[in-house]
């Protein structure tokens, strides 16, 4: 009883916490309905995104929500579908940066000396690339499939995390608790990887946050430029298919447009929510 | 300075040699072999592999495949386009001065209006506009640049028609003298602002909290407490301090603007690199497509360690500092 009592706590200051920051709250949501019509999106779309009605270029009607693309297709049930796609990549792209970015920075704040400034090193350079340009080109010549796209994003966006780990580890590592896990005999491996990373990890989640956003968004640029998994249906798609037919039919391109924005915008929203439930003393001065 | 300058330039000088070297290495791993990459074609003509082979010395060991490649592109060769046969320096030549022109006038926009804005609204944290343009500073983040610029197509161009859709100048129209330059400005505007309004939040953001930082520490504290007149603190102390951030964020937000810039100008069809990397990889022109990516590289790279002096000159705790 007891416990359970506890646990109610918890919740309900979390709850609490996310109420009292709008950011975070508004975001939740959208993030909550797009999960929904992500995991049910059978139910919530009219027509098969993939098949290749008689309409075409049809206006918004009560049939098709949102009209149809150059091809006869429901732009609504696309858009629907869409929402697996983006949520996937932006997603996996994210993990994939978030796991390098934990490591490399952890390793480099925590071991210090030699690692240390070579892997600050590595991590100016890739500041400083165009890396929209390497991605690019990695996907002309690899092939544009769902799984290359969503590898490259991931391995060229780590830089912020790795940065944002070093900081922690540095500051982290002169910590008691620190020196009492040294002192009880602690390998420095399991230091970093039991204490070290996971008191550390939370700017890194928001900042994942924050490259959810920036992936879902590379994807659309590269499917923009042709560059999509044909495969799939995605946002990006849609408004490079639509762009043909941009002024005798501007349904396609943009209500696929407004999807992507309110989708960055969610993530954004959380990433930034939650910088500011870990720093409130910074945020409340603004 | 003198080590300041070394250090930047030494960083400068790895960026270029690792694009190099990852354009290099994904020759050497992408599917299919070198030539068919470098040529363009899955069975190029005998004469033509044997070319290939003999100045990229495609015999040799991969190190020394490495050196010769760097030796060609030190005597400024990039290759030759698949597409039209001619050398891709030529080409990139040719098409860098519209880019440019547009990286550099969204910039100097961005850079002046978001600081100015910024400063604005920190002196008024919380205030209606602040709320506001924060809003919009994270609308516009959200926002791909390319479904922007298309929006701005349809609203501007196709509906109002106060702006032409595509192109730089009007090629009917022959303009010459101040028409010319006006023709080139009207046919700026939506690329321009498209850019300018995405690049903003950058430039507002980091001016915003820097300058509500700087105005948190304590020696504004102690102006006030001698009773020095708000304005002449926030002129004189805090805009010195606090303008400094905004400047280093500049150099990185010109590597990103570049993306930005290249994508707007295929959705305008803007006639610079941008536009003609569409082209290059529709049709898969890997030479063209890698001598864009070098250039960029170099020219972000470049532009980073101006900044940084710039910064250096001005911020005297950077050039002393280790």
């Amino acid at each position: 009883m007891e416990i359970k009592n506890n646990n109610q706590n918890i919740f309900k200051k979390y709850t609490n916490k996310i109420n009292e920051i709008k950011q975070l709250k508004v975001g939740a949501i959208l993030l909550i309905l797009l999960l929904i019509v992500s995991i049910f999106a059978p139910v919530f779309a009219t027509h098969d995104p993939y098949s290749l009605g008689d309409e075409m270029v049809a206006a918004p009607s009560s049939t098709h929500y949102l009209g149809t693309d150059g091809l006869g297709r429901d732009v609504f049930s696309m858009i629907i579908y869409g929402t697996r796609t983006s949520l996937m990549i932006g997603i996996v792209a994210a993990l994939i940066s978030g796991v390098i970015g934990t490591l490399l920075g952890g390793i480099a704040g925590f071991f210090g000396g030699k690692i240390d400034r070579l892997l600050t090193e590595v991590n100016n350079i890739f500041l400083m690339m165009p890396t929209f340009f390497l991605i690019l080109i990695v996907v002309a010549l690899f092939g544009s499939s769902l799984i290359n796209v969503m590898l490259i994003i991931g391995l060229t966006s780590w830089v912020g995390n790795a940065r944002l780990m070093r900081a922690q580890a540095m500051s982290l590592r002169e910590r008691t608790f620190i020196m009492g896990a040294y002192s009880i005999g602690e390998k420095k491996w399991k230091i970093l990887l039991k204490h070290i990373i996971p008191n550390g990890i939370f700017p890194i989640i928001a900042n994942t946050t924050m490259i959810i956003s920036g992936a879902i968004l590379t994807e659309a640029s590269l499917s923009f430029l042709g560059l999509g998994d044909p495969n799939v249906v995605s946002w990006g798609q849609i408004i490079y298919n639509g762009r043909e037919y941009m002024t005798s039919a501007w349904w396609i391109s943009t209500f696929a447009g407004i999807v992507v924005v309110l989708t960055v915008l969610s993530f954004y929203l959380i990433g930034d929510g939650l910088n500011r439930v870990l720093s409130p003393k910074l945020h409340d001065q603004n | 300075m003198g080590s300041f300058i070394i250090r930047r330039s030494f960083t400068g000088i790895l960026i270029i040699f690792v694009a190099i070297f990852l354009n290099f290495m994904l020759i050497q791993l992408a599917p299919g072999d070198p030539i068919s990459i470098l040529s363009g074609q899955d069975s190029p003509s005998p004469e033509m592999e044997e070319a290939l082979r003999e100045k990229y010395g495609l015999n040799d060991s991969v190190g020394v495949q490495f050196l010769t490649y760097l030796r060609t592109l030190a005597g400024g060769d990039l290759g030759e386009s698949i597409l039209s046969g001619r050398p891709v320096s030529e080409m990139i030549a040719e098409r860098i001065g519209p880019t440019l022109m547009l990286t550099l006038t969204t910039a100097i926009f961005a850079l002046l209006i978001g600081t100015i804005l910024g400063i604005y609204c920190a002196r008024r944290p919380g205030s209606k506009l602040d709320n506001l343009l924060s809003g919009l500073s994270y609308l516009f983040d959200s926002m791909p640049s390319f479904w922007l610029g298309m929006m701005f197509i349809l609203l501007f161009a196709s509906w109002l028609g106060i702006f032409p859709t595509s192109g730089m100048i009007d090629l009917r129209a022959n303009h010459s003298g101040i028409a010319y330059y006006i023709d080139i400005l009207h046919h700026m505007f939506l690329p321009a602002t498209t850019l300018t309004l995405l690049s903003i939040p950058y430039f507002f953001r980091i001016t915003r909290s820097s300058v509500i930082q700087v105005m948190s520490e304590d020696f504004v504290t102690t102006l006030r407490a001698t009773g020095m007149k708000e304005s002449r603190i926030f002129n004189k102390y805090v805009l010195k301090n606090s303008i400094l951030p905004t400047i280093t964020v500049f150099g990185i937000t010109i590597a990103y603007m570049i993306t930005g810039v290249a994508i707007i100008e295929i959705v305008f069809s803007w006639p610079g690199m941008g536009s003609f990397m569409l082209n290059a990889i529709s049709r898969r022109d890997y030479p063209l497509l890698m001598g864009i990516y070098l250039v960029l590289s170099i020219s972000v790279a470049v532009t980073m360690i101006v900044v940084d002096v710039l910064y250096a000159f001005i911020d005297p705790r950077i050039r002393y500092s280790k």
